[in-house]
């Protein structure tokens, strides 16, 4: 428990030297909410077969994935920053196992995505009169946590098996472009061609959009949302399992 | 809990990278250091010292046999080897985006200190150090030197049984190099076991109990100054000081196939494998009919003996 939050500690002290980063933490999806979703809402409307769901209702879900997505992105590149400082193989011989180590780096990125969503969810209801589900509240900070957390075990595989920051910022690059378009984060999947659903319906960020989809708006089926809610969370643990291996192999 | 503070045997690291030959950094290595001591791993770059304080400190594992710290296996019990530990590494490594003081603190919390201990220790530590004018400036604000006082600073925070540095000394002035070999004798005298590797053989020399020479992953030789000045007997130096340096001392000093020689302004110096009732005959020889300012002829200093092996080691490859 000591060595979680040492490193949790750690984690809030380096952040903590840096406000626009703090300030760009929390305000991202906001931001993005609020130029380019409401752009989207005055220019184009509701979409297609959603009923009154308007565009800012139904982006909302994607936001917060895409800021969990990032939020992610952006830890894991600190392996890189810290490989260079040389702390990184130093903090290796620390009295910590390898998971407590991943798992104390992503508990203070976990808390600042949830801190982030619930910003985003008040502004939100205030300034655009999304409608929020509130008692599904809980359930979509379970899924902002595990979702941040699941990313960061995905990208932290390729972060500790690629030695160049380059070559990591290339592959994140043609990740951020594959995950968010190939999927429900900007629009309903319904209407596109079948070969682009079934693509969409395999990529792990639409299941997680779908989850904070249905506790935020209530847009989904409720049975296909456990499903996918599952799904990620193998995908999850698989990628933390993995990770975990990945450090124990660090030379 | 085993007397021993470090035990490995058989040890083996082979290096192995796609599309390269496999790089055998250690090779079959066994050796125990007691508690309390100052051990040293000598060897020339390459040699493996690194490899095996990064299998000690349970950064890499072996790729056969097995090392041990205070009786724990490092790739069974990694955690409980890493809770009796701390480390210098030989890279500089810091937390560059925290002042000083929180360097100091963050590690404390990674070792399990209680706030009021990590700030006293931390105090100390940034007098001794000398690190006050510097306590709240961010390190990446600090030169390499002072980057590197401050990661040799954080172990003395703690009280593991075991510490190990990598050549630690880099970076730094000579007073401050005094200082912290000071310190090192005073952790040791407290029970601490210190394992340290350098190429600063006269740091070796003056620090360590117990040594080991290692050279392309192998042993050459173990143990304490006086056993290794054994091994390589007949070892001397020779310094003659001229008024004017002779012109045909070059060709003199290579006829004399000398384990090192330095000709700097008008001295020389010499490092000869020799018996010892030859020594003064060579000395006459290189004084005659040559106004000598200053002889002196020493035994053999633990660079002397160094050499000594590694050439040997060289020669016997060959």
């Amino acid at each position: 428990m000591s060595a979680l939050s040492a490193v949790v500690y750690r984690e809030a002290k380096i952040r903590a030297t840096n406000f626009t980063f703090i300030f760009w933490d929390l305000f991202f999806p906001l931001l993005y909410m609020l130029v380019f979703g409401v752009g989207i809402n005055t220019a184009l409307g509701a979409p297609t077969g959603l009923g009154n769901v308007n565009y800012n209702e139904f982006f909302l879900a994607g936001i917060l994935a895409m800021a969990s997505f990032a939020i992610a992105s952006n830890t894991s590149w600190s392996f890189f920053l810290d490989r260079d400082n040389g702390i990184f193989y130093e903090m290796l011989t620390y009295p910590m196992s390898r998971s407590e180590y991943l798992l104390g780096k992503v508990i203070f990125n976990v808390c600042i995505a949830v801190l982030q969503a619930a910003l985003t969810l008040v502004v939100g209801r205030l300034l655009l009169g999304i409608r929020v589900d509130w008692q599904k509240l809980p359930l979509l900070f379970a899924g902002m946590a595990i979702g941040t957390a699941g990313w960061f075990f995905f990208y932290a595989i390729f972060a500790l098996r690629i030695k160049r920051n380059d070559i990591f910022n290339s592959v994140t690059s043609v990740f951020y472009f594959v995950f968010m378009f190939a999927s429900s984060m900007f629009y309903p999947l319904e209407p596109l061609p079948a070969w682009f659903r079934r693509t969409a319906l395999l990529n792990p960020i639409t299941w997680e959009i779908d989850w904070l989809r249905f506790t935020s708006i209530g847009l989904g089926n409720f049975h296909v949302i456990l499903l996918e809610g599952a799904a990620f969370m193998a995908f999850a643990l698989a990628c933390f399992v993995y990770a975990v291996r990945c450090l124990q192999r660090q030379e | 809990m085993s007397e021993f503070a470090l035990e490995i045997e058989n040890l083996v690291k082979v290096y192995a990278a796609r599309g390269k030959a496999p790089v055998r950094a250690v090779d079959g290595m066994s050796f125990r250091a007691p508690q309390g001591i100052i051990f040293g791993l000598l060897g020339p770059n390459g040699a493996g010292k690194s490899t095996i304080l990064r299998v000690l400190t349970t950064l890499t594992r072996p790729t056969e046999g097995s090392a041990r710290i205070l009786g724990y296996d490092v790739v069974k019990k990694p955690v409980e080897v890493r809770k009796r530990i701390s480390s210098v590494i030989q890279e500089t490594a810091v937390e560059l985006f925290l002042s000083v003081r929180d360097n100091l603190l963050t590690y404390a919390r990674f070792q399990g200190l209680d706030k009021a201990t990590a700030t006293r220790r931390a105090n100390a530590l940034i007098e001794e150090f000398q690190l006050g004018a510097e306590m709240d400036r961010k390190v990446q604000d600090l030169s390499g030197g002072f980057r590197r006082r401050v990661q040799v600073a954080k172990v003395f925070m703690v009280q593991t049984p075991v510490l190990f540095l990598d050549e630690f000394s880099t970076g730094m002035d000579p007073i401050l190099k005094r200082q912290v070999m000071n310190l090192l004798r005073a952790e040791v005298e407290k029970g601490r076991t210190i394992i340290l590797t350098t190429q600063v053989l006269s740091e070796a020399e003056e620090l360590c109990d117990d040594i080991l020479i290692i050279n392309k992953g192998k042993q050459i030789a173990h143990g304490d100054l006086n056993a290794l000045k054994l091994l390589s007997q007949g070892v001397y130096e020779i310094t003659l000081a001229y008024d004017r340096l002779p012109e045909t001392i070059q060709a003199e000093i290579a006829a004399l196939t000398p384990i090192r020689a330095t000709v700097e302004a008008n001295t020389v110096d010499l490092t000869l494998k020799i018996e010892e009732s030859r020594v003064m005959d060579i000395v006459s020889a290189l004084s005659r009919n040559r106004h000598i300012l200053r002889v002196e002829v020493r035994g053999a200093s633990l660079e002397d003996i160094f050499l000594e092996l590694t050439t040997r080691q060289g020669k016997e490859q060959a």
